[in-house]
This record gives structure tokens, C-alpha cells and sequence, in this order.
């Protein structure tokens, strides 16, 4: 065994080793380890609910958007008093100032979140971390082996345009749905803010990008799932549980890139 | 309305005493008021106003330019089932000079424009139908030697209000489908130094044109317009969120062949690509040839044609989404989106086939742990849990 010396900067809440007892806000047992674990606060409660929140109002919003793009025919709508259409838009739009308000709260926090959470932590800004990201799909192609990979506490840069990419489409999906949503009432605020966008590309081109782009969002979450469960498997990153309880362990002695 | 009238309105005679001697009741004449102030989303109490502003009125000097179009705009203004009073109205300004309908030709029509133009300087209304070709110096329209450019600009120098009416006049039209071989534009790309009003449709409904023109007499200025310089009194809602098949569409009620039960029961046309929903227009309200019909309530989807550049942005007329230029018309944005997420879906089961195998590799080239198997496995145990 070596004794690591903790790198003092990284946050550390509570550091857990095998001869401490194990905390009380964590019940589940502590991996027995070679290396020295500490448990790293990540994602903090309001992305949390951001996360799970966007995830529910997302799934809502690709149902009833499919629905409304091309509504299935009720052969029955005429006798049962169908108003199927308009709960389809009733969901759609509840969702939809959900994701948005989600998305406040989440613009809030790139200035308010902590260094994981916060601006900068979307982009890899460093050319070091370009060059890790070339490594890091080396490794995602099975060329490069993963001890020889380098390890991000946070996002790696490899996910944080993949996630940030998410943030782009979402941006796109809220600007072009508004935009058709404010068609309805011409004379109110969300036809003001936001028919600039239809005069610059015309309303069906709008609906287009609005209708392609929800594609993105069922890729998205397949291929999210896919890795977050890899890594926890192979990695064992504890991605997973971080955003659930909002911190994983990681090992003190190990060198991560975004431990500046 | 089509020949010119053997008892035309004098310069000087107020088109109330006009219409009497044309034979209009009083009471037709009040109705008429009533029906242009309801058209204008005026308030009741408005129409006397607009009744005597009317009444009062003296004969307006019209300029009527009939440029790059297919005359249709004034077929749909011509071709009503009995003449209205605002037929009526059309027809006694637009003979100052109108090509279609006025009885001169050649030079004699040249000399009534110009003098039409002199005489009124600064107070005519100039209506304008049909586009302006601009590629190659304009020559794809030439009047009397002069091209279309020059001579709306000398219209337009004079005139007091300009109206474009149709979709030519508004924006260009088919002749500005792309590729736009001979250059056209609207009216608006033209005048830019006086607000344009946008009679927008191919063609227009006449009542708009009536109303538009009854603002202008009554209250000498022209109505609130939109973005794109269409009246908002017309073009203030869309066709969806007018049309008596909302209902339809609201119940989930569709049609989704011309020849099926529901097109037979009147259900919405949203799946054979009606573009109501991205279509601003009064149809579903005013109709066509005297309040008998419309595209809708006779079946066949809207194609938007109130919307600028409608032959490219609403095409394919009978589907919901564009297509994507350079592919086959079958590569809809839903082909595209399934192809992504099979293609997803079958990367990611293969990348995990490929990590699965790699891991079972490396279990079994390991040595045991010395204090048994790790739970989970991996290709290193110092380097994981």
C-alpha cells in the first residue's frame, strides 16, 4: 500500500479511507481498496433536480411531439368526445416551459454552481485537454488502453461537448418551439420574442429543424445511458450514483486532469 | 364592373350622391359601411363614421399597374356573383388606368397613365399587380419601350399610399421560385421610401382589397400592418386557428386520403399537408366569390399561399415538412431521424460487444486476486476498485 498525500485542492467531503468509520449520509459500505477513496461532491441538488426533471419533461416532450407531428387517426374521436390532439399539446406545452424553466435555473447555475457546474466546466478550454480528448476516443475505439487514458473527476472533454452539444440542441428545440407555439396568438409576447425566427427562415423551415431535431433527443439518452453505464462497469467511475446522491469516490492518489 | 360605365363618377361628385344615381338604396349603402367597418375590426359605433367619411368622398384618383403577373388578382376581383357595392367602389377608381379593363390602347393608354400621374401629383393611390423583374437590366418587362422597374418608380415617386395586391406584388411570386430566372422581386424590394401594403394571397380575396382601400378613404391613412406589411385586420391570425376543421383536428379526426371515409365526413386536412397552421390569412371569414367558398371547406389543404416565398418553403404542397434539398423526396426529416437512431442503437451494441469481450479477454489472462475475484472484474485490479 502507499500513502497518498492528498492533493490539498480537491474538494474533499468527508475523505473516507478504510480505517474511518463510514459516514452516515453514505450507508453503503466503502469498496475495499488498495489505493486511498475519497468521496468527491460533484453535482450539487439543484442540477440534480435539473437533471431528473429535464430527463421527465424530455421523454414528455418527444411523446407528444411525435403525436403532434403526425397525430394517429382515432376512428372512434367522433363518438368518445376525443380531444386527443389538444392533450397531446396541453403535455407538449406544459413540458415544454418545464425544460425552460429548467433551463433557467441551470443558465443560474453556470455562474452559482461549483467548479464542475459552473461555465467554463462546459468546454475543454485548455489545449491539454484537447489532446486528452484525442486519447480519450483512442480509448473509446478500443486502441488505447484505459489505465494509460487520462481520468477527469468531472466531465472529461470528450463528454463535455457531448453534453454541451445537448445544451446546443436544446437551445435550438426552445428557440423554434416557441416560435411556432407563439403562431397561435399573434398579438402576444411570445409571438414578439421570438417571430424573428420564423421571418429569418420561414415558418415550415422552423417546424422542420423543430421536428429533425428531436431526433437528437432520442439519440442523446441512448447513447448517454449506453456510456454511463459502461464506465460505471468498466471504470468503475460511480457516474451513476453522482447523479443521484451528488458525489462519487474517487482515488486520492490518482492524478486527474481537472484537479489543477 | 368589366366595361367602362356610361355614367362614370365625376371628378367633383361625392360617391354618396354617386351611388344613388347608380341606383344603390340607401339602406344597401349603410349595410356596406357596416360590412367594411366589421371587415376592419372597427367597432360598431365606427361605421357611421365610416359611412360619412364615405358619402362625403370624392372620386379618389387611382393608378392601377399591371405588371409581371397573370391578371388572376383581378379575375378574383372581377369575378363575383352579383356586384357588391365594394365592386362597385373597385370598379369607379380603378378606371383612371387600369390595362385589363380600360377601353384606351397603345399610345392613348401611355397618355391617360401620365396623365393620370400629372394631374394627381402626390395624391393618387397607386395599386400595383404583378412583380418586377430585375435580371438583365429588367428587360423580361418591358411596357411602351420602358422597363417595369422605371415605371413603378415613376408611380410610386407621386403617389400618396402604394398597395401591392397578390402574392407577385407582394414578393414575387412563382416567377421568384427559385431559381428565380428573371430576377423578380416584390414591390417592397422597389419603394422602399413609403410604406407598401401587402394584399398578400394568390390571388387575394377582393373584400381585403375593398377594406384596405375604404380605410384609405375614410381615414387617409392606411391600416395597421404587420411585420410584412400586410393588414392586420386580414392577416392578423393564421387559417388554423380560423378554420371550421379546428375541431377535427383538435379530436384527432384526419384525412388521410383524398378518397377516404374521414375526406368524405369533412375531417382536417392536416395530414395531406394543409399549411394552415403556418398560413396568416382571413380565408376560413371572408371566402371567395361572394362568401361561397374556400380551399378548405372545399376539401383540398391550404398551400399558404399568403406567405412569402410559399412555392418553396410550403412545398411538397400535400405533405406536413419540407424535403431536404439534393435527396430524393422520400428522405423525409423522419427517415433521416430513424436512420440516426438505428445507426445509434447498432454502434452502441456493437461498442459494448467489443468492451464485453475485451473485458472477458482480460479476466481470463489475469491472475486470481489474492483475496478472491474483484466483484465486477477489469483489465487492471490496482488501477480500480
Amino acid at each position: 500500500m502507499t500513502s497518498p498525500t492528498v492533493p490539498e485542492r480537491l474538494v474533499i467531503e468527508p475523505p473516507v479511507t478504510p480505517d474511518a468509520p463510514p459516514t452516515r449520509i453514505l450507508q453503503h459500505p466503502v469498496p475495499d481498496a488498495t489505493g486511498r477513496y475519497m468521496w468527491v461532491y460533484l453535482w450539487q441538488a439543484p442540477l440534480r433536480a435539473m437533471h431528473w426533471i429535464a430527463a421527465i419533461a424530455i421523454l414528455a416532450l418527444i411523446v407528444s411531439g411525435f403525436w403532434i407531428g403526425r397525430p394517429f387517426f382515432l376512428p372512434n374521436a367522433q363518438t368518445t368526445g376525443s380531444y386527443a390532439t389538444q392533450w397531446a399539446r396541453l403535455l407538449h406545452f406544459a413540458a415544454a416551459y418545464l425544460l425552460a424553466a429548467t433551463a433557467i435555473v441551470r443558465v443560474y447555475w453556470l455562474i452559482a454552481g461549483n467548479r464542475f457546474e459552473r461555465l467554463p466546466a462546459l468546454f475543454p478550454l485548455r489545449s491539454r485537454d484537447w489532446r486528452n480528448m484525442i486519447k480519450q476516443i483512442l480509448y473509446y475505439s478500443f486502441i488505447r488502453r484505459e489505465e494509460d487514458t487520462p481520468k477527469y473527476v468531472g466531465h472529461n472533454p470528450f463528454q463535455q461537448l457531448f453534453y454541451t452539444s445537448l445544451y446546443a440542441a436544446a437551445l435550438v428545440m426552445v428557440v423554434t418551439g416557441f416560435a411556432l407555439y407563439g403562431l397561435a396568438t399573434p398579438d402576444g409576447l411570445i409571438f414578439g420574442m421570438f417571430n424573428w425566427v420564423n421571418e429569418l427562415l420561414g415558418m415550415q423551415m422552423v417546424r422542420f429543424i423543430h421536428h429533425v431535431t428531436t431526433w437528437y433527443f432520442v439519440i442523446f439518452p441512448i447513447t448517454h445511458v449506453y456510456f454511463a453505464m459502461r464506465s460505471d462497469v468498466t471504470e468503475h467511475g460511480g457516474g451513476i450514483s453522482s447523479i443521484i446522491s451528488g458525489g462519487k469516490f474517487v482515488e486520492a492518489s490518482h492524478r486527474y486532469e481537472d484537479n489543477p | 364592373m368589366l366595361l367602362p360605365t356610361s355614367t362614370p363618377w365625376s371628378t367633383d361628385e361625392a360617391l354618396g350622391t354617386y351611388l344613388e344615381r347608380r341606383g344603390v338604396s340607401r339602406r344597401d349603402f349603410v349595410t356596406f359601411c357596416g360590412e367594411m367597418a366589421a371587415i376592419l375590426g372597427l367597432s360598431a359605433s365606427m361605421a357611421p363614421r365610416v359611412l360619412k367619411a364615405l358619402e362625403a368622398v370624392k372620386r379618389p384618383p387611382v393608378v392601377w399597374l399591371s405588371l409581371q403577373e397573370c391578371t388572376g388578382c383581378t379575375e378574383s376581383i372581377l369575378r363575383t356573383a352579383e356586384p357588391t357595392i365594394g365592386d362597385l367602389l373597385l370598379e369607379t377608381i380603378s378606371l383612371d388606368f387600369q390595362e385589363n379593363l380600360m377601353a384606351a390602347a397603345g399610345h392613348a393608354a401611355e397618355k391617360a397613365l401620365h396623365d393620370a400621374m400629372e394631374a394627381n401629383k402626390g395624391k393618387y393611390v397607386l395599386v400595383v399587380t404583378g412583380s418586377v423583374p430585375l435580371e438583365e437590366d429588367g428587360i423580361y418587362l418591358t411596357i411602351a419601350g420602358r422597363t417595369a422597374k422605371t415605371i413603378l418608380e415613376e408611380a410610386a415617386a407621386g403617389a400618396a399610399h402604394v398597395i401591392a395586391v397578390g402574392a407577385c406584388a407582394h414578393w414575387g411570386n412563382v416567377q421568384a421560385a427559385n431559381p428565380n430566372p428573371t430576377g423578380a422581386v416584390g414591390v417592397n424590394q422597389i419603394v422602399k421610401d413609403k410604406p407598401v401594403v401587402n394584399i398578400a394571397g394568390c390571388p387575394p380575396i377582393a373584400d381585403v382589397i375593398t377594406a384596405t382601400i375604404v380605410h384609405v378613404l375614410t381615414f387617409g391613412r392606411v391600416p395597421e400592418l404587420d411585420s410584412q406589411g400586410r393588414p392586420k385586420f386580414a392577416y392578423g391570425a393564421r387559417i388554423h386557428d380560423q378554420c371550421p376543421r379546428r375541431a377535427n383536428y383538435d379530436a384527432g379526426q384526419f384525412v388521410e386520403a383524398f378518397d377516404d371515409e374521414a375526406a368524405r365526413k369533412g375531417y382536417c386536412l392536416y395530414h395531406v399537408g394543409c399549411k394552415g397552421p403556418a398560413t396568416f390569412s382571413p380565408c376560413p371569414i371572408f371566402m371567395w366569390n361572394t362568401r361561397t367558398s374556400w380551399p378548405i371547406g372545399a376539401g383540398h389543404p391550404c398551400i399558404g399561399c399568403t406567405e412569402v416565398g410559399f412555392w418553396d418553403t410550403m412545398t411538397p404542397f400535400y405533405g406536413r415538412l419540407p424535403n431536404i434539398a439534393g435527396m430524393s423526396v422520400e428522405k423525409t426529416a423522419d427517415t433521416i431521424g430513424a436512420l440516426a437512431v438505428a445507426g445509434t442503437a447498432v454502434g452502441i451494441a456493437g461498442h459494448a460487444a467489443l468492451t464485453a469481450a475485451g473485458r472477458l479477454k482480460a479476466r481470463k489472462e489475469l491472475p486470481q486476486h489474492p483475496q478472491g475475484p474483484p466483484s465486477s472484474g477489469g483489465p487492471n485490479p490496482s488501477s480500480v476498485s
